[in-house]
Order: structure tokens, then C-alpha cells, then sequence
């Protein structure tokens, strides 16, 4: 059971990983609006 | 002019006569109007091509010189769809660089090249295809409004993904046996929750300290004190146990239930905010509208559409039919009906021709006016209403909160339980008494007690936006609960715009129905409202057709005239004289001779009738005066209902009109309103004179209004309520909005809001029972930590779906039961 002394911090450095990922989608404005998002992928025009 | 003018209403979409929202026709009349008639006035969005009119919704880009980035809120759209469509109607106009428009909140971003294309032209090519661009005056909030935004959804992650990791590190404590878990593991679990622990702190936590902070230094108590002490003791001693296991506070930790506590308050907090989202989403267009614009005449006859608030005194201003007076003027040429319900609560139409004066606010409904500007800006009568309510707004008597009164008492009496344990405690054993006094600042920590309130209102918010009503201000509903009186406007809010006839008087020898026949005669070739009531009045006795007008002429604001005959027996009643072309059926040698007959104001007909007022209608035909019709409002079919079941609810019922006190008095008796409530002829300032007395005599007084002259007393009240139609004035002080125009919502909210602070008092009487328990067993060392957090999690569940049930039941179902529950105050005899 060693390996858990390992495991538990690096838990803990993917949590604040994780929390990272959501900080810059938030920033990023990601989850300002979430419904037109989906249906932007059935737009035909040429981008 | 003025006779193409009166057919105007008969070929427009919306007529303001049937139309019973006039409010609402107010802010968009001048653009309805525009597309529908003949005689076009511009668009209205043409006053958005001056560049004065540009900062209000956009900024201009940085680095880039004549580009604008424009905010507007887009009409009309109902799903993700939609939002592409206007999209690409936007970027295909040459000149506009990029488009953006979010179906949630129903806004649109545009930028765009003020030299290659100017913002009427773009709001133009949305408009064609049946969206409707408002600039979004409110975009300098905007941003604050999505930093806030994402902060709160920022926040709320952090809490909820560090809550579940801790809850991770916490379960081994929870079911190991004894012996399993070495204690270096635990060490090293406690040592992860603590670090998981800190961000939710230090992130999550900031409104609650600040706004405790700020209730400190305001030397007041309210619900986040308690809340904060509570965190900030848990976390304290939760980490004094992580790295001092045997130092004085022991070494039990609470991260588990500090962030789950922290994580529920949170998701309180988001979804109060998405509610207040939606809610100023469904009033996005009252608030943001297209500016009032105007048609000025220049000294050489041209004519050019400028922003309303850019009218100066001495201006010359071409009023259409269905706009609204920008500034207080004077009729310089024209005739037409004006409304003035909305300023003075006066509710028929007003008669004016050169030389009269004209109320900026009120609403031209019949001719088009060339009016001189007399007074503008801060000198206008309307200028004097919004100052009033600006200053009434300020004084709003604000009723406690519940939850807010009990945190004095709750904080005083958990500090006083702590520190009564520590003092018994502390001569035996020092170290024994700090762990018992931390144990009860925890265990008290008051999780389900701040939860209580917001969980309800939530839910009962929630049910009332399903049911037409937006509520503005949370709060609002706890007052309400408490309200003892409902002072209600008449015209627009109790009355519709709509006549009917009330009695005749005729010459001797003629009979009411013929001379009600040969008026509707006339009347049937105008939407005038005094006109549709005789119509309506003929049709009940089935006798329309039996008189025909031909050369009909009418003069706005004042009356009818025409030749009348009788018409063949056999051709009664099938003829509908205003959509038919009378020449070409009448048959002129059936009747008997056509007589000139006039129908409208007694000046209009010639008679000098001292009786006269703008409630009666004259007709004359060449012998003069023939018979006078008698009309009154009428009073929208659920109003009864609704003063009957507020009255039976124990509330007294008021009556503040600006009207004439003839019509108030009809309406209070119908409305079986006690004649000392009503009151007539009332300006704005006499209502909020009555209501400020009232409220003196200890009323807790909630407002219903729809007119511009009611804002002053809905921001006084404490409780406002006004309709999807009211004025945008009134509607920006409410605090509760009904859309639709059903008076029964109001008796519904109410029934509501005593529900909701029903389940308040539950709740928190649960809450204070659950820390009363909780208190004794701390301070024996009955409590474990782990049965803390349990009792914390469950405690604060229960609240929760006890408020849910507030939210629970379907609309017609849960009326029915609100009926049932309300009993017997709804007993009716």
C-alpha cells in the first residue's frame, strides 16, 4: 500500500490541474453561453 | 389630412383601440405604426444613425478608428437556430466585421465600420426577417454583469470539485476499522484534505467574509456573520487538528463538512443568480429600448427624426397618430384625441386643436399634430414624476428580514453557549474546556439556518416565473407575506381602455333605440373608443344595418358627420358598414331621405349643454340636439373577483385614480371598495401623500399600478406590483412583474408568498432545533465529528426539500390547493 503515498499527492495535483482547466474555460468564456454553442457545428457557411 | 389619418388605424396590424396594452404600444407605436401606414413616418431606428446616440450601446474598438462594437438585445428568437439565422443576416451586411448573438441570454454583439455602414441599416436587415435589434443600453453593466457571472460560476466549481475530492479522503476515516488505517495514512489523508480545503477558503468563501466584514463595520448583524464565524472557526481548528493533533483544540477535522456546507451555500447562491438572470432576460425589452424619436421640422418645411431627448424648446415636431409627445408643447396645427391615462390617470380621450397644450408622455391617438415645444427636458410634467418617484425610491420603508432578525439572537446565544462551557471547564482542565467551546462554535455552525430562506424563495420564485409573474427582488415576497393593505390604480390596472354604453337621453319623441341606431350608423365608421361602445351596444339588440351612413367625415377629437338614412328591412344586420364600400351597396331608393347627422363632442354638434363632459357623446341632426349616450369604462372581467378575494383574505383594499371622482366612485362600488378608500383626482404627489399617511397608521401597503404617475407610489410602497403592459417607468419599480394582464396573479402571489414564509418559520424552526440539540451533546462529548457532519448534511437536506415542495405542485393544481390550504379566509358566504 505503499504506492498511496504517491497516489494521494498526485490526487491532489490533478485536482488543482483540473481546477486550472476550469478556470481558463471559464476566463475564456466558455460557459457564457451553452446552448448555441452545439448547434454552431450545423452552420454550413465557409469559415 | 386629417381624414386619411382617422382610416389609418383601420389598416394597421395593432389597433390602439382594441388594444387594451397601450404601455406597451407607447414604446413601440412609433415603429408598428410606421411600417403599417400610408403616410410613413421614418423608421424609428433612423435616430440610431447620430453618432451622439453610439456610446449609449457601443464602444468604439480600440486601435481601430471608426469601428464600433454595439450591444443589443435581439427579439423574437426561440432557439439556437435562430441565433445563427440573425447571425448570418448580420454578417451579410457590407461593412459589419463580425457577429455574435447568445441564444441564452438573447444578446448580440456587432462590430462594424461606421464608415461603410451605419446602424439603422444592419437593425434594418434583422427587422425584415422578423427579429427585432434593440441597442442594449445597458452594456456598460454588461460586463460587470458576466465578470460577476463567471466569478460566481467559478466559485462554485472550486467548492463543488474540492468537495468531492475531500469527501474522497474523508471516507477511509469514516468506515476503517480500527487498526486499518496506519496513522501516518491518516496523517497524510488530513494533510490532502487540508490542501484541497484551502482554495475553497480562500475562493469559494470570499462573499461570505466580505459581506460579514461589511456588516461589522455597519455595526450590524446579519445571516453571513454567524456563517463566517463558522467557517472560519471549522477551518481553524480543523487545521490546528491536522498539524497539532495534540495541541488544545483536539484533533478531530472538519473539512468534509466545512466544504460541503460551503458547496450548499454556494449552489444556493448560483442558482439565485441564474434566476436573476432569466428574470431581467424576460424585461430586457422594457428597459432596453429603441430611443423615442420624434420627426422635427425645419424652417423650410424639411423634415428630419432625431432622438427625443435632443428636442429643444422652440423646436417645431410633426406628432403622428400612435406616437407619443416627446416634451410639453403647444398644438400648432391639427386636430386629434390625446391619452393622458398614463400621466394622470384621466381615462378617456382628451380632445386637442391649435392652441391647446399637449403633456410630454402623453399619447397621440387620433391626427397627426404639428406642435411648437414649450417645455422640454427637466421642465416637463413627466420630468417632475420621475424626480418624485427618484426621491420616494429612496425612502422605501424596508421591512426586516426574518432570517436576518434571527442571527442577533442565534450568534449572542451560541457565543454565550461557548463561552459558559469554556468558563465551567476552564479551572479543571484548560485544555478540555478550548475543545468544547470549539466544538460547539462548530456544531452550530448555522449551515441549514442560512439555507432556509433563499432555498424557499427560490422555490417559489421559480413557480411564479412558470406562472407569468417575474419576481424583481427576492425580498419582495417575504414583505409581501406580511402585507395588510393593496392599493390598487384604476385606469389600466382595474379598468380596461374599452367604453360601453351606460344610459341615453333623446328628444321627446324619438325613441333610445333609433337614435342609438342612427349614432351607430356614424360610429361604425371610426375605432374611436366612444364609437366601438355604441356599436357594441347596437349589435347586443341586433339592430346594426338597420341605419346607413354615407359621407362620412371625421374630425379627430371631435367627432363624426355624415348623411343617415334607414336602410331597406331586408338588408338589416348583414352589412358591415365599416369594411364595405357604402355607396356601392346602399340602396338609395328603399329609405327614407338621408339627413345630416352629427356625431361627437356637444361643441362638435353645436349644442350648448352645460352637462356635457368627455364621458358623454352628443348626436344632432338638423333640428339640432337629438340625444346625448352616456358612457362608462369598463372594468376588466376578473377585477371583481380579485378585490373580493384580497378583502376576503382579510386585506383592505384601496383606490388611488387620477380620474374624475364620478368614474372612481362607479368603480368602487362596482368593485365593492368601501367609498373612503377611493379616491379620485389624485396627481402623482397626492398618492404618495396617501400612501406615506397610510403607511404611518402601520400599513404594510403593497402597490398595483400600470401608469407613469403610479411610479412615484410603487417606489414608496413596500411592495410594487405592475403588468407586462404598464409603462416602462412603472415597471422599472416593481418588484414584482405580472405578465399578462390576469388580475387573479395578484391574489395567487399573495397566497404564495404566505405559503413561502410558512415554510420559512419550518425551516427555520427546524434549524434552531436541530443546533439546540446539538449544543448539549458537544459540550458531553456525545458528538463526534463524523456525526456532526451527518447531522450538518442531513439537516441542511431537509430544508432544502421542504422548500422544494414549494416548487413541487402544477399550476392549476397547486391554485386549487393554495384555495384549499388558505382556508378559511377564502370561505366565501
Amino acid at each position: 500500500m505503499d504506492i498511496l503515498y504517491l497516489l494521494i499527492p498526485l490526487s491532489v495535483s490533478l485536482v488543482f490541474f483540473i481546477l486550472g482547466g476550469l478556470w481558463w474555460a471559464i476566463d475564456r468564456g466558455q460557459f457564457d453561453d451553452i446552448e448555441s454553442e452545439g448547434a454552431r457545428i450545423l452552420e454550413d457557411e465557409a469559415m | 389630412m386629417s381624414n386619411a389619418a382617422c382610416y389609418v388605424p383601420l389598416s394597421a396590424p395593432r389597433s390602439w383601440a382594441t388594444d387594451t396594452s397601450a404601455g406597451s404600444l407607447a414604446l413601440i407605436g412609433p415603429s408598428t405604426v410606421a411600417a403599417a401606414s400610408a403616410s410613413t413616418p421614418a423608421p424609428a431606428f433612423a435616430a440610431l444613425n447620430d453618432p451622439q446616440e453610439w456610446p449609449a450601446f457601443s464602444k468604439e474598438v480600440t486601435g481601430c478608428e471608426g469601428v464600433w462594437e454595439s450591444h443589443l438585445v435581439v427579439q423574437g428568437m426561440h432557439c439556437a437556430a435562430c441565433a445563427m439565422t440573425v447571425e448570418q443576416l448580420l454578417r451579410q451586411v457590407p461593412g459589419v466585421r463580425s457577429a455574435r448573438v447568445n441564444a441564452a441570454s438573447q444578446r448580440a454583439s456587432v462590430v462594424w465600420d461606421s464608415a461603410r455602414v451605419l446602424p439603422a441599416q444592419w437593425m434594418g436587415r434583422a427587422q425584415v426577417q422578423g427579429y427585432a435589434l434593440l441597442p442594449a443600453n445597458d452594456a456598460f453593466a454588461i460586463d460587470t454583469r458576466r465578470k460577476e457571472r463567471r466569478a460566481a460560476l467559478w466559485r462554485w466549481l472550486v467548492a463543488g470539485l474540492c468537495m468531492m475530492q475531500v469527501m474522497m479522503y474523508a471516507y477511509p476515516a469514516y468506515t476503517a476499522a480500527p487498526g486499518d488505517l496506519s496513522g501516518e495514512m491518516e496523517q497524510l489523508l488530513r494533510w490532502a484534505s487540508w490542501v484541497l480545503s484551502l482554495p475553497v477558503l480562500l475562493f469559494s468563501c470570499g462573499p461570505f467574509f466580505s459581506s460579514a466584514w461589511r456588516d461589522l463595520l455597519a455595526r450590524r448583524i446579519g445571516m453571513d456573520l454567524p456563517v463566517a464565524l463558522g467557517i472560519a472557526v471549522t477551518f481553524a481548528v480543523s487545521s490546528a487538528g491536522t498539524f497539532e493533533p495534540s495541541g488544545p483544540f483536539g484533533r478531530e477535522v472538519y473539512f468534509d463538512s466545512l466544504t460541503m456546507f460551503v458547496f450548499f451555500l454556494l449552489s444556493g447562491r448560483w442558482l439565485e443568480l441564474r434566476l436573476r438572470e432569466r428574470t431581467a432576460g424576460a424585461l430586457d425589452a422594457v428597459f432596453n429600448r429603441l430611443p423615442d424619436s420624434v420627426e422635427r421640422l425645419g424652417a423650410d418645411g424639411s423634415a428630419e427624426r432625431i432622438a427625443a431627448r435632443r428636442v429643444r424648446v422652440g423646436d417645431v415636431l410633426r406628432v403622428y397618430a400612435g406616437e407619443t409627445f416627446p416634451a410639453d408643447s403647444v398644438v400648432l396645427e391639427g386636430s386629434s384625441a390625446v391619452d393622458e391615462a398614463m400621466l394622470t390617470g384621466e381615462s378617456r380621450p382628451l380632445p386637442r386643436g391649435p392652441g391647446d397644450s399637449v403633456l410630454a408622455g402623453s399619447h397621440n391617438l387620433a391626427g397627426t399634430l404639428r406642435v411648437r415645444v414649450d417645455k422640454a427636458g427637466k421642465d416637463t410634467r413627466f420630468a417632475a414624476i420621475v424626480a418624485l418617484m427618484h426621491s420616494a425610491a429612496t425612502e422605501q420603508p424596508q421591512v426586516a428580514r426574518l432570517a436576518d432578525r434571527m442571527a442577533k439572537p442565534f450568534l449572542i446565544g451560541v457565543l454565550l453557549a461557548a463561552g459558559l462551557v469554556a468558563l465551567w471547564w476552564w479551572p479543571r482542565d484548560p485544555a478540555h474546556a478550548m475543545m468544547l467551546a470549539v466544538a460547539v462554535l462548530v456544531v452550530t455552525c448555522p449551515c441549514a439556518l442560512s439555507l432556509a430562506t433563499p432555498a424557499a424563495m427560490l422555490a417559489a420564485a421559480g413557480r411564479l416565473a412558470t406562472d407569468g409573474v417575474l419576481v424583481r427582488r427576492l425580498q419582495a415576497l417575504e414583505t409581501l407575506a406580511k402585507v395588510d393593505t393593496v392599493v390598487f390604480d384604476k385606469t389600466g390596472t382595474l379598468s380596461s381602455d374599452a367604453q360601453q354604453l351606460d344610459s341615453a337621453q333623446c328628444r321627446p319623441g324619438t325613441h333610445p333605440d333609433d337614435a342609438l341606431a342612427l349614432a351607430a350608423a356614424l360610429a361604425s365608421h371610426s375605432r374611436h373608443p366612444a364609437a366601438r361602445a355604441l356599436c357594441e351596444a347596437v349589435q347586443a339588440t341586433a339592430q346594426l344595418g338597420i341605419c346607413q351612413a354615407i359621407a362620412v367625415q371625421e374630425t379627430a377629437g371631435q367627432g363624426l358627420s355624415g348623411q343617415v338614412m334607414r336602410a331597406s328591412a331586408g338588408r338589416g344586420g348583414h352589412l358591415d358598414a365599416a369594411h364595405c364600400d357604402t355607396d356601392a351597396v346602399f340602396d338609395v331608393g328603399s329609405g327614407e331621405a338621408p339627413r345630416a347627422m352629427r356625431l361627437g363632442t356637444a361643441a362638435f354638434c353645436g349644442v350648448a349643454d352645460a352637462q356635457s363632459d368627455s364621458s358623454s357623446v352628443m348626436l344632432a341632426d338638423d333640428q339640432g340636439w337629438m340625444a346625448t349616450f352616456q358612457l362608462r369604462e369598463v372594468l376588466r372581467p376578473d377585477a371583481h373577483s380579485c378585490v373580493q378575494d384580497l378583502q376576503s383574505m382579510g386585506l383592505k383594499v384601496h383606490l388611488l385614480s387620477g380620474d374624475a371622482p364620478g368614474p372612481v366612485a362607479l368603480a368602487a362600488a362596482q368593485l365593492g371598495i368601501a367609498p373612503e378608500r377611493a379616491h379620485a383626482r389624485c396627481t402623482p404627489a397626492d398618492k404618495l401623500a396617501r400612501l406615506r399617511q397610510l403607511q404611518s397608521q402601520g400599513a404594510t401597503a403593497a402597490m398595483v399600478g400600470d401608469g407613469m404617475n403610479d411610479a412615484p407610489v410603487l417606489a414608496g410602497a413596500h411592495v410594487a406590483f405592475a403588468f407586462g403592459n404598464a409603462s416602462s417607468l412603472a415597471q422599472s419599480q416593481a418588484d414584482l412583474v405580472v405578465l399578462g394582464s390576469a388580475l387573479g396573479a395578484i391574489t395567487d402571489t399573495l397566497v404564495l408568498a404566505r405559503k413561502t414564509m410558512r415554510v420559512v418559520r419550518q425551516n427555520l424552526l427546524w434549524a434552531l432545533l436541530y443546533n439546540a440539540a446539538c449544543v448539549p451533546l458537544a459540550v458531553a462529548g456525545f458528538l463526534p465529528a463524523w456525526l456532526a457532519g451527518l447531522g450538518m448534511a442531513s439537516s441542511s437536506l431537509l430544508v432544502v426539500a421542504n422548500a422544494a415542495r414549494l416548487a413541487r405542485s402544477s399550476q392549476t393544481d397547486s391554485a386549487m390547493q393554495a384555495l384549499q390550504n388558505s382556508k378559511p379566509v377564502f370561505a366565501r358566504p
